[in-house]
């Protein structure tokens, strides 16, 4: 299954778009004009719970430059047509059923920062003045800041019939499930072991603020926002507006991350679409930066209470988790928390309640439901391991999954990953096996975790075409949020065709134009879309080979709309990471002295771009295990860590030199065998940090994120 | 932003007297140097002057060639002008050879970017970074008549000199200047005022709104730097929740004046931990005359947290100022 050299995939290769990027003459969406444009902005909620019982635009209209006031008694549009939004892929016929309807704009407002009230004006500046001459009056509701006083009795309901989210079938059930027979593995455990985990909110913080700008032709609606996935986004819009799919087209040519915060459409969207209806001129709605911070989404915190049953052998006999998540107020993605799969305990049950509060929204986040639910079940083990006087190496491998009858996978690497990973990281020196008893103020640590990851396949469409000159174009609707997808689908069309990179041009980014693509959301981008493409230019190349390229005004077009499937195998990418941390005991500082990853992820198509990737996702993962909060003041509802400055996010000079080897196979599936990589090295980076300040301080925390102040309570 | 009238004048005296006209007029003013921290407040329309709103007249000082530059003065010391960036104080050769302490300080500022614009009178004069004021809380230093922190989140408020508000003073170079004894020379429409730390700074408990002394029209025009013998060895040490671009969770500027093994004086001036710079005599005191040691140090830590007031959620910062203090110290002992 080692994978052969191949002539443009697996070579690094930069960005066909980096030069413009770098010389800033890629178009970003605020980059846009159109002529006769108007500016908008949008107004939000000051209090955490109420009802808005008088709104008075009229000062706000007067000013002159003003164009269009909106407020909920002028529009009601539903957005997200339901309590979760999303594109095709997501919940289509619980948007059908659903009883928790949003609108763009809510008389019934639920969180500080819900959009109350749309400016359009000539400028920002003007519509901005604006937002500031409209009165509201609010009848202030009783509000609820915490998972576990929300679901309580006589809790504020921010939804009738209470604080639990409705499920695709609008029940208030647990996500998960059981496996096995979890008493049975708890009769047979020698000990049993319970503990508590938390983890805190935290923004997806992509660095370009939102922005959308829209404008009509008759009745088709154009819009240029920055999004995850045109398509996905198109079939949003389409739906809240009450259009066609094919009435709207979604452009976005260049965005600056997204991490699953600009997936699907945005009220914001909808706002742009409606003002540029009523006044027939293109209009931009646009977010600053505080704004996009209370106003868009961030990682749902958890809760969660593990139990585990283990062996006096150390074999894990069962593992139980209920737990809580905080969804903000409206549902917009599951609420889930994973990880426990990757161990190969047969007896499991998963209980996670997605909890409505009056904090900002909570939705999908770079591997939206793993960093979190790893940080626990790994940092769980991880206690375990250390009380059974196991080294957790020695743990993982002996209670990872593994391949069974059952459970059979596409290909399996996780014991190498591990094995390699401890050789190279050299975790026999590194490791302290009695935690916390370094001499000195200032202790090191290492700590270790591992993963897998769904490497998903599906369907997705691409168009290639050739033309005279050999020349070809290939047709995706990806947008490239950051992991180079333009890029790496010119590859796969070039490795195929078997003709180079440079005779490739690419058309993207435009719903109209390109076919549907999942977009760049759950890793799936490169293995779905590109698999089409694959199979698309393959297909072309037939066509080549039995007539010959295409000459004069000809063309040649191939498309290809696959849904490939591994008829029950689980294909999976593996990994395992290793930090080595100095906790100042004195201070509460926390320095991550060494760093280092391994990674299965199939073959790896650009080598340059997926260890970017991996690089970039273990620093998110580093600043929500050490540092990245939202704190809530809990007397009046309003948020405290807005912005880059507060939220504490990981500088250059925070992150250590990250080193990381890809174990290339091919598994036969996906485009040339190639696996997820963008969202892989986010998945166990805090657990990894945990488990290693936990050996340098030989106190287990058991709180995201582990700041100074918990350090030196630790400590003290 | 509100709309507002900037103002570019060319001197102290006509930037006092713009001010104090428009004061007349019933318009409310403020003073920009690099304006790092002044936009970001006129921006998000948060009260820079106590109470006042949106300022309707910014004066932009940076015009005033007379506040730029650092000066030798004739008594041995120096002279800084208010609108010296930061990044000059820490590149100027006078101020590093006599007063390191200022010049890590300096440098110990946000970013490269930010020292290149800010200046030091704006790092002295900017307001508090409290997260309640930051967010637009209607709180004592926005004017109002309460403090949300202290019943609130108050991880990074202040041990020391807190009450009514427990903001801690979020300059950097401040503790260092007044580790040596810095003279604060403001210019306003009443002429002009030499002040020191004491008389400039001033703790909640007699103004709950303001920082400092400086009245509405009044300019920071210099800092004045006493002359510090050759024998005066200093340092500041700061400790952040990130590596650099925000400020301390605590800090200590520490200067000492050593005659051979031995030292002479002492000050400590902790930053990140009080309302004002905060000065810890009993602990300067412990190292007049000693020989610096380990052990020593641990109890001039000891003695700078003694009578320290943590809230419910900064406990922590106790032993870590005590810590702080005790390895600045040593550091600089050397
Ligand atoms: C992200 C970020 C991180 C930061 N980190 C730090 C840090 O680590 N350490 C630190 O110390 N600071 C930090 N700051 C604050 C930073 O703004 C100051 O360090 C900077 O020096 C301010 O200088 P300025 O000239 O830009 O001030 P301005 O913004 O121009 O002014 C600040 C205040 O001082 C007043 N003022 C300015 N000049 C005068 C004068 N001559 N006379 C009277 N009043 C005057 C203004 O009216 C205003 O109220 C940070 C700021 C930001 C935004
Ligand atoms: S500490 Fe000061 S700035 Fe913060 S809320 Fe209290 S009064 Fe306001």
């Amino acid at each position: 299954m080692a994978v052969d050299p191949m002539k443009t995939l697996g070579q690094d290769t930069p960005r066909v778009d980096a030069y413009e990027r770098v010389t800033g003459r890629a178009t970003y969406n605020r980059d846009i004009k159109l002529p006769g444009m108007l500016y908008a902005r949008v107004l939000r909620s000051t209090v955490p719970h109420a009802m808005v019982r008088r709104i008075d635009t009229s000062k706000a209209e007067a000013l002159p430059g003003v164009r269009a006031v909106m407020t909920h008694e002028t529009h009601k549009i539903p957005y997200g047509s339901g309590s979760i939004s999303g594109g095709r892929q997501y919940s289509d016929p619980h948007k059908d059923i659903t009883t928790r309807l949003r609108y763009t704009f809510n008389e019934h407002v639920r969180y500080v920062g819900e959009p109350v009230a749309a400016v359009a004006a000539v400028n920002r500046h003007i519509a901005e003045e604006a937002l500031q001459l409209i009165e509201i009056e609010y009848d202030e509701l009783p509000f609820v800041m915490d998972v576990e006083e929300a679901v309580a009795a006589g809790a504020p309901e921010i939804w009738e019939g209470g604080n639990i989210a409705h499920d695709s079938e609008n029940r208030q059930q647990p996500i998960g499930g059981q496996t096995g027979d979890l008493q049975a593995g708890f009769s047979e455990a020698d000990q049993i072991f319970e503990e508590r985990f938390t983890t805190a909110f935290i923004q997806d913080a992509q660095l370009e603020p939102r922005s959308s700008l829209a404008h009509w032709e008759g009745d088709k609606l154009i819009l240029h926002t920055p999004t995850q996935g045109v398509s996905n986004c198109r079939h949003d819009t389409a739906r809240d507006l009450g259009l066609e799919d094919h009435q709207v087209q979604v452009v976005c040519k260049y965005m600056g991350g997204g991490f699953g915060d600009k997936n699907g459409n945005y009220y914001f969207d909808l706002i742009a679409a409606a003002f540029a209806r009523d006044l027939g001129v293109p209009v931009m709605v646009e977010l600053s930066r505080k704004d996009d911070w209370l106003g868009t989404h961030g990682r749902w915190h958890t809760v969660q209470d593990y139990r585990v049953g283990v062996k006096d052998d150390g074999t894990v006999t069962a593992i139980e988790v209920n737990g809580k998540s905080g969804m903000g107020p409206y549902l917009r993605r599951s609420g889930n928390v994973s990880g426990m799969d990757v161990y190969a305990c047969e007896n499991t049950s998963k209980a996670i309640l997605p909890v409505h509060t009056n904090r900002m929204v909570s939705g999908n986040f770079r591997a939206p439901a793993y960093p979190q639910g790893y940080f626990a079940i790994s940092s769980m083990m991880d206690d375990v391991a250390y009380k059974m006087g196991v080294d957790p190496v020695q743990f993982a491998l002996k209670n990872m999954v593994r391949p069974t009858e059952t459970k059979q996978f596409t290909n399996y690497a996780l014991d190498q990953c591990i094995a390699m990973g401890a050789e190279q990281f050299d975790w026999q020196r590194r490791w302290n096996p009695n935690p916390g008893s370094a001499e000195g103020p200032i202790k090191r640590g290492a700590g270790m975790s591992f993963m897998m990851f769904n490497a998903r396949l599906g369907a997705s469409s691409a168009i290639v075409r050739a033309a005279s000159g050999g020349r070809y174009t290939v047709y995706v609707g990806v947008t490239d949020i950051g992991p180079g997808a333009k890029t790496t689908m010119s590859m796969l069309a070039a490795e195929t065709l078997d003709v180079p990179l440079s005779s490739v041009d690419i058309v993207w980014g435009d719903s109209d134009r390109c076919p549907y693509s999942v977009g760049e959301s759950g890793s799936r981008c490169t293995t779905m879309t590109g698999f089409a493409v694959v199979e698309a230019a393959r297909d072309l190349k037939r066509q080549i080979d039995e007539r010959g390229l295409p000459t004069g005004d000809d063309v040649l077009i191939a498309s290809a709309t696959p849904a490939p499937s591994t008829n029950g195998k689980l294909r999976e990418g593996f990994g395992a990471h290793f930090a080595e941390v100095e906790v100042d005991t004195q201070l509460g500082d926390v320095r991550v002295t060494k760093y280092l990853t391994v990674h299965e992820s199939g073959r790896i198509l650009n080598p340059l771009p997926a260890l970017d990737q991996i690089r970039g996702a273990v620093i998110q993962g580093i600043g929500q295990a050490l540092k990245e909060d939202v704190l809530y003041d809990t007397n009046t509802g309003h948020p405290l860590m807005t912005g880059y400055y507060f939220a504490r996010h990981l500088t250059h000079l925070d992150v250590p030199e990250i080193e990381n080897t890809f174990i290339e196979t091919d598994d036969g599936y996906g485009p040339y065998g190639a696996k997820t990589v963008g969202e892989s090295g986010i998945i166990i980076a805090p657990a990894t940090i945990a488990n290693a300040v936990y050996n340098a301080i030989g106190v287990r925390m058991k709180d995201l994120p582990i700041t100074r102040d918990k350090i030196l309570e630790a400590v003290a | 932003m509100k709309t507002f009238t900037n103002r570019n004048p060319e001197s102290v005296g006509h930037a006092v007297s713009i001010a104090r006209d428009a004061i007349g007029g019933g318009r409310s003013v403020v003073f920009a140097g690099g304006g790092t921290d002044l936009l970001q407040l006129v921006k998000e329309r948060i009260p820079n002057r106590p109470g006042s709103g949106a300022p309707d007249v910014i004066i932009n000082l940076k015009g005033i060639a007379e506040m730029n530059g650092v000066s030798r003065r004739n008594d041995g010391g120096l002279a800084i002008g208010g609108l010296t960036s930061l990044s000059a104080v820490s590149a100027n050769t006078d101020v590093s050879a006599r007063y390191n302490a200022v010049a890590e300080a300096a440098v110990s500022v946000a970013t490269l970017q930010m020292r290149n614009v800010g200046t030091i009178a704006g790092n002295v004069c900017q307001r508090p970074w409290c997260w309640y004021y930051r967010n637009g809380f209607d709180c004592f230093k926005a004017g109002g008549n309460q403090c949300y922190s202290v019943s609130g989140e108050n991880q990074l408020h202040a041990i020391f000199g807190g009450g009514p508000s427990f903001i801690v003073h979020p300059s950097d170079v401040a503790p260092a200047l007044v580790a040596f004894d810095a003279i604060f020379r403001v210019a306003g429409s009443n002429g002009e005022r030499r002040l020191s730390a004491d008389e400039f700074f001033v703790l909640p408990r007699d103004d709950a709104r303001h920082e400092n002394v400086l009245a509405d029209d009044e300019v920071l025009v210099s800092i004045e730097l006493p002359a510090a013998s050759g024998n005066v060895r200093s340092g500041f040490r700061k400790l952040m929740d990130r590596a650099t671009w925000t400020h301390a969770v605590g800090s200590a500027a520490v200067a000492l004046d050593m005659d051979g093994d031995t030292c002479r004086s002492a000050s400590i001036v902790l930053g990140g931990v009080a309302p004002i710079p905060w000065r810890v005599e009993a602990a300067e005191q412990m190292l007049a005359g000693q020989t610096i040691t380990a052990e020593l140090a641990e109890a001039v830590g000891r003695a700078a947290v003694e009578g320290a007031q943590p809230l419910a959620k900064n406990r922590y910062k106790v032993p870590m100022t005590q810590r702080l203090v005790e390895r600045t110290v040593l550091a600089v002992a050397g």
